[in-house]
C-alpha cells in the first residue's frame, strides 16, 4: 500500500444477483485516492457512482477484490467492525441533510460523539467548535424545521466533522440547494480540505460543483472514462 | 348539495380502498372494539340471565309469609298453629278443599358441582301437592311425582344440568338418610329448578321439626288482596310474620347479583376508554397517511366537508365491524351458557346467560360511540389539511 | 446511558400519539390493579387463616347446627389443644338491610383459639364479666361510629326472643384488632349464654366448632378422628382447616377467579395489540433515521437495545400511572366495601406482579420493531444501490 494513498481499490468487482440474472456494476476496478485530495466523482445515473460511494463508505462490500484504507483492509470486516470503522474514520454528508427532526442543531451535531468515550463536557466543547466552524453557533438550539436548506446542510457538515475524521464522503451535497447557497457549502468543503487537510470524495452531477474539487473522475458503466486534473 | 354528497361518496370510497395500506392499525381498532362489546355483552347476559331466573319464579297472586326480619325462607319459622291462623286471612282464595295454602320447609343439602367437582349447597324443599300446583309452569319432564310419606324426591332441571348424580332412578344420601329420584321437573327455567322437592311431612320427621314449617304460600283472590292480608297479620298478636307477594320476594333476592351488571358496565366502560385511545391512534395515523391524497383532492376543488366525512365514515365503519365481531363472539360463546352461583340462603342458583336484542343494541351503541369520538377529532384535522401539502415532496 | 436523550426524544416526538398509547397502557394497568386487588380480597380470608386452626361444621351444610355436647367430645380428642364454638346470629342493626356479622361465642375459649385478636386487657375483662356485653371489631366500630360504652340494640333475622321480638340489648365492652393488618375486624362477638338462654328455638346447639391443634402436622389426623367420632350420628361432621373452609366458601360464588382472569387477560391482550401496532408503525416511520444512525457508526445491537428501552419506558410510564390510580381508587373503595370485602387493598404482591407485566408488555411490543431495526440494511433503507 502506497503511504500517500488514503484509499486503494484493487480489482474490485461488484455484482448483484436478481433471481436468475446477474447484474455487474463493476468489474476489476482499480482506484487510488490520495491523502488530502478533494475528488469529485461524476457520471450519469446507472454509472455505478452510488455503488462506489457505498463501497468507499463501508456501507457495502465488494464481491471480489480488496479495498484498503490507510493500510487496513476494510472489505473483509464484519458489520460490527465496519460500524466502528465508520465512526472513527468517516464523516457523511447527504443530499437531503438527514438530520434528526426532533433534535436541535447542537444535539444533531453531537450524535457521532456518543460513539466515543468522551465526557459530557468534552462532547459539548467539540460540538461548539464544529458549529463555530460552519458559522452556526447562534443556531445551536434551533430545530431543523426552523432552518433553511443551506443552514441544515451546514449543521450536517458540522456533524460530519465533529469527531475529526480523516475522510468526508459527500453524496450530492448541493443537489437540493440554490446556486448561491450551494456555493457557500462548497466553499466550506474546500476550506475543510485545504486548511484542515481532510480528504473528501464528492459524488455530484453538477459540473460547477466539481470545479471546487482538486480532482474529478468520470464514471460510466462501471469504468473510469477520463480523468481531469483541475488546478484551481 | 348533491355535489357534496358525491364528493363525500368519492372520498369515502378512496379511504376504504386505501385501508389495506393501514391494515394492521385498522385491525387493531376493530379488535379493540370487538373486545369491549364482547365483555359488556357477557356481563349483561350474566346479569340478565340471573335476573330472569329469579323474576320469572314469582307470581303476583301468590302471597309469601315469613317471620319478620327473616329475609329468606331459610331463616324463617312458622308453627302449625300459626299456619292455621294465617289460613283464615281475608283475601286468600279457596277451593273445595279449603284455603289454597302451602306451608313449606326449606333445608340445605349438598351436591357435587360438575364444573368444579367441589361441593355446594342445594335447597331441599318440603311441600305437598297444593304447593306444587302453585308454581306456574310446573311440568314433569321425566318420571313421576313423589309419593307422600316416602323417601322419594323430584329434581329440578337446573340441578340436573349443574350437579352430578341426580339422574332419574338414582339413590342419593344426605347425611344419614337416603332418597330416591323419581322425577325431573321444570318450572320454565326459573330458580325453582335449582331445588329438590320432597314431601313436607317426611322432611319434618327427618329433620326433627315436629310440626313446624318455615314459610307459607297462599294463592290470593287477586293481587290486590295483599293489603288486607297484611292488616290481618298486624292485628293477630300470635303471629310474628309478614307478607309479600312472591314476585316481590324474588325480586329482592335477585338484587344480590345486581353487582354483576354494574361491574360489567364499569369494566367495559373503562376498557372502552382504552379502546378509544387505540382507535384515536389508528385514525390519526390514517389521516397522516392520507395527507397527500386529501391535500391533492382539496387542490382539485373538493370541499373541507368531504375530507371530514371521509374520515368519520372510516372510523364508524371500523367500529361497527368491531361491534359485529364482538356481538357474534359473545353470542357464540355466551348465549345459553349455564352457570350457577351463590344466591340468597347460601344455596346455588342455576341460571343461563341470556343475550337479548336489547343487549346487542347496548353493545353496538357503545362501539358506535367509540367510532364517533375516535373519528371526530382526526376528521377535524383532515378537514384542515392545508392544500400546500400536496406540493411538498416527501422527505 | 448516553443514548437516553435520543430515546427520550424519540418517545416524545409525536405528543398526541405518546398520550394515546400511554393512556391505553394506563387503562390496562388500572384494570389490572383494581381487579387483582378484588381477587386478592376475596382470597384474603383464605390466606389469613392460622395454619393450625380447624373448623368443624355439619357435614350437610354449615347452616345446620351441631349439638352442644360435641364441644367436650372434641376437646377430648388427641391432638386438640383448645376448642371453642360459635353460632351465627344473623344480626342486623335497626333495619334488616343493615347486616352486622355477629357470632355468639364462649368468650374465654374463643379468645384463646383466636389468639391473633388483640384487645386491651381491661376491655376484655369487662366483656368476660358482662353477659350482655359485645366485643366489636375495629373496622365494624369505625363503619358505624361505635365506641366502648355504647348501648346497641342488635336484632336477629333468624332468632326470636323468649320474651318477644327479635332484638337483644347489648353494651359495647371492648374493641378488638388483629395482630396483622389483613385480619378481618368487621364483625361482632356476643356471649353464647346470653343468646342461648333467651332465644326461642330451644335446644343446646352450636353453629360450628373451631379448634387449635397442638401442631399443624397433626391437622389431618385430628380432622379424621373428629369426623370418625361423629360418623353415622344424627349430626355428622366435616372438619377442615380454616383455610380450606374459607376457600370452599369463595368457590361457591362460582368461578370468580376465572372471570376475573378472563377480563384482565382480554384487557391486556387488546392493549398489547394496540400498543404493539403503534410501536411497529413508529419504528417504520424512522427507517431513514435508523439508517443514518447506522451510517454514522451506531452498531445494530446498540440500536436494537434503544428500541427495546423505548418500548419498555412507554410500558412503565403508562403502567405506573395506572397502578397509582388503581391504588387510590381501591383505597377509596375499601371504606365503602368494608362490609362485603373487609380486606380490600392494593398490596405488594399485586404491585410486583404489575411491574413484571409492564416489563413483559414493553418487551413484547418492542421486540418486532427492535429486530427490524437490528436487521435494517443501510442500502435498502436509503432506497438505493
Amino acid at each position: 500500500m502506497n503511504n500517500e494513498n488514503l484509499f486503494e481499490l484493487s480489482n474490485v468487482s461488484k455484482r448483484f444477483t436478481k433471481g436468475k440474472e446477474t447484474i455487474t456494476i463493476f468489474e476489476d476496478l482499480n482506484m487510488q485516492i490520495k491523502k488530502g485530495d478533494f475528488m469529485a466523482i461524476m457520471g450519469p445515473s446507472g454509472s455505478g457512482k452510488t455503488t462506489l460511494l457505498n463501497l468507499l463508505g463501508g456501507v457495502d462490500q465488494p464481491s471480489t477484490g480488496e479495498i484498503n484504507f490507510d493500510g487496513q483492509r476494510i472489505d473483509n470486516l464484519n458489520e460490527g467492525r465496519l460500524a466502528k470503522w465508520r465512526a472513527n474514520n468517516i464523516g457523511f454528508i447527504f443530499q437531503f441533510y438527514n438530520l434528526m427532526p426532533m433534535l436541535n442543531a447542537a444535539k444533531n451535531v453531537e450524535l457521532p460523539l456518543l460513539l466515543t468515550n468522551l465526557s459530557s463536557a468534552e462532547r459539548k466543547a467539540q460540538v461548539e467548535t464544529a458549529l463555530k466552524l460552519v458559522g452556526l453557533s447562534d443556531r445551536a438550539k434551533h430545530m431543523p424545521s426552523e432552518m433553511s436548506g443551506g443552514q441544515q446542510q451546514r449543521v450536517a457538515i458540522a456533524r460530519a466533522v465533529v469527531s475529526d475524521p480523516k475522510f468526508l464522503l459527500c453524496d450530492e451535497p448541493t443537489g437540493d440547494l440554490d446556486r448561491q447557497t450551494a456555493d457557500e457549502i462548497l466553499e466550506t468543503l474546500q476550506l475543510l480540505n485545504k486548511e484542515f487537510g481532510k480528504t473528501i470524495v464528492m459524488v455530484t452531477h453538477d459540473p460547477s460543483a466539481a470545479k471546487y474539487a482538486t480532482h474529478t473522475v468520470h464514471l460510466n458503466k462501471g469504468q473510469f472514462v477520463k480523468e481531469e486534473e483541475l488546478v484551481s | 348539495m348533491s355535489s357534496l354528497l358525491s364528493q363525500s361518496a368519492a372520498v369515502i370510497k378512496m379511504n376504504i380502498q386505501s385501508l389495506p395500506r393501514r391494515l394492521w392499525m385498522s385491525l387493531a381498532m376493530v379488535f379493540a372494539s370487538a373486545v369491549v362489546v364482547a365483555i359488556l355483552l357477557a356481563f349483561l347476559a350474566m346479569a340478565k340471565g340471573f335476573d330472569a331466573t329469579m323474576q320469572s319464579a314469582g307470581s303476583d297472586d301468590v302471597a309469601m309469609f315469613m317471620r319478620i326480619g327473616s329475609g329468606a325462607e331459610l331463616n324463617s319459622s312458622l308453627s302449625r298453629e300459626q299456619a292455621n291462623l294465617i289460613e283464615n286471612a281475608p283475601g286468600i282464595a279457596r277451593d273445595e278443599q279449603g284455603p289454597i295454602v302451602s306451608p313449606e320447609l326449606y333445608v340445605i343439602v349438598d351436591g357435587v358441582k360438575k364444573s368444579s367437582q367441589s361441593e355446594a349447597n342445594i335447597p331441599l324443599r318440603g311441600l305437598n301437592e297444593r304447593g306444587v300446583n302453585m308454581r306456574k309452569g310446573f311440568t314433569l319432564l321425566e318420571g313421576r311425582m313423589f309419593t307422600p310419606g316416602t323417601d322419594e324426591l323430584i329434581v329440578g332441571a337446573g340441578i340436573l344440568k349443574e350437579f352430578e348424580g341426580f339422574e332419574l332412578g338414582q339413590e342419593i344420601r344426605f347425611g344419614k338418610y337416603s332418597w330416591k329420584v323419581v322425577g325431573v321437573f321444570s318450572t320454565g327455567g326459573n330458580v325453582f329448578e335449582s331445588e329438590l322437592w320432597a314431601d313436607a311431612k317426611v322432611i319434618q320427621n327427618l329433620y326433627n321439626r315436629g310440626s313446624s314449617f318455615q314459610s307459607l304460600r297462599a294463592r290470593m283472590e287477586s293481587a290486590e288482596s295483599l293489603p288486607s292480608i297484611a292488616e290481618y297479620l298486624k292485628g293477630e298478636a300470635r303471629l310474628t310474620h309478614e307478607v309479600q307477594s312472591e314476585s316481590a320476594y324474588f325480586s329482592a333476592q335477585g338484587k344480590s347479583l345486581e353487582y354483576m351488571a354494574i361491574f360489567g358496565w364499569v369494566i367495559s366502560s373503562v376498557m372502552a376508554l382504552g379502546a378509544l385511545a387505540g382507535a384515536l391512534n389508528t385514525m390519526y395515523t390514517s389521516v397522516a397517511d392520507r395527507a397527500m391524497e386529501i391535500a391533492t383532492l382539496r387542490a382539485i376543488g373538493f370541499s373541507h366537508f368531504s375530507a371530514f366525512i371521509g374520515t368519520m365514515a372510516e372510523a364508524m365503519t371500523l367500529a361497527a365491524i368491531g361491534s359485529l365481531v364482538g356481538s357474534l363472539a359473545a353470542f357464540v360463546f355466551f348465549d345459553g351458557l349455564s352457570a350457577s352461583t351463590l344466591g340468597g340462603s347460601f344455596t346455588q342458583v342455576v341460571f343461563s346467560f341470556q343475550l337479548t336484542p336489547e343487549l346487542f343494541i347496548n353493545g353496538i351503541s357503545m362501539a358506535l360511540v367509540i367510532g364517533f369520538i375516535s373519528g371526530f377529532f382526526p376528521a377535524w384535522r383532515a378537514a384542515r389539511v392545508p392544500v400546500i401539502v400536496a406540493f411538498q415532496t416527501a422527505r | 446511558m448516553k443514548d437516553f436523550y435520543l430515546i427520550y426524544k424519540n418517545l416524545t416526538r409525536k405528543k398526541m400519539r405518546l398520550f394515546l398509547t400511554t393512556f391505553a397502557i394506563f387503562i390496562a394497568f388500572l384494570i389490572f390493579g383494581a381487579v387483582m386487588s378484588l381477587r386478592s380480597a376475596l382470597n384474603a380470608g383464605v390466606e389469613m387463616s392460622a395454619d393450625n386452626r380447624l373448623v368443624v361444621v355439619h357435614k350437610t351444610s354449615f347452616t345446620n347446627p351441631l349439638p352442644y355436647s360435641y364441644v367436650n367430645k372434641v376437646q377430648a380428642i388427641e391432638g386438640v389443644s383448645k376448642v371453642t364454638h360459635a353460632n351465627w346470629f344473623g344480626g342486623y342493626f335497626q333495619e334488616p338491610a343493615n347486616q352486622i356479622v355477629t357470632f355468639a361465642v364462649d368468650p374465654e375459649t374463643y379468645m384463646e383459639v383466636y389468639s391473633d385478636l388483640v384487645v386491651p386487657p381491661e376491655q376484655l375483662a369487662a366483656w368476660y364479666s358482662n353477659q350482655t356485653g359485645m366485643l366489636v371489631g375495629e373496622r365494624m366500630a369505625k363503619a358505624n361510629g361505635w365506641q366502648v360504652g355504647d348501648k346497641i340494640p342488635l336484632s336477629s333475622n333468624i332468632f326470636s326472643r323468649k320474651s318477644g321480638g327479635q332484638t337483644w340489648e347489648m353494651e359495647i365492652n371492648g374493641i378488638f384488632k388483629g395482630n396483622e393488618d389483613k385480619i378481618d375486624t368487621s364483625y361482632v362477638l356476643m356471649h353464647y349464654k346470653y343468646f342461648n338462654e333467651t332465644q326461642t328455638f330451644g335446644g343446646d346447639n352450636v353453629g360450628w366448632l373451631i379448634l387449635n391443634t397442638s401442631n399443624a402436622d397433626l391437622n389431618e389426623q385430628v380432622s379424621k378422628a373428629i369426623d370418625t367420632e361423629f360418623a353415622n350420628s344424627n349430626a355428622e361432621t366435616e372438619t377442615s382447616t380454616e383455610q380450606a373452609f374459607n376457600k370452599a366458601f369463595v368457590d361457591q360464588i362460582g368461578n370468580i377467579g376465572l372471570i376475573i382472569f378472563g377480563v384482565v387477560f382480554m384487557a391486556f391482550f387488546t392493549i398489547l395489540i394496540v400498543v404493539g401496532n403503534t410501536m411497529v408503525l413508529a419504528i417504520r416511520e424512522r427507517t431513514g433515521e435508523i439508517a443514518v444512525l447506522k451510517t454514522l457508526g451506531f452498531s445494530s445491537i446498540r440500536i436494537f437495545k434503544m428500541v427495546l428501552v423505548e418500548s419498555c419506558l412507554l410500558a412503565f410510564l403508562g403502567g405506573l400511572l395506572g397502578i397509582g390510580v388503581a391504588y387510590i381508587l381501591i383505597k377509596g373503595a375499601s371504606e365503602q366495601m368494608a362490609r362485603f370485602l373487609p380486606n380490600l387493598s392494593l398490596d405488594q404482591d399485586v404491585f410486583l406482579q404489575a411491574l413484571l407485566y409492564m416489563l413483559v408488555l414493553g418487551l413484547i411490543t418492542g421486540i418486532a420493531p427492535a429486530i427490524r431495526a437490528l436487521r435494517l440494511n443501510i442500502i435498502t433503507a436509503f432506497g438505493r444501490g
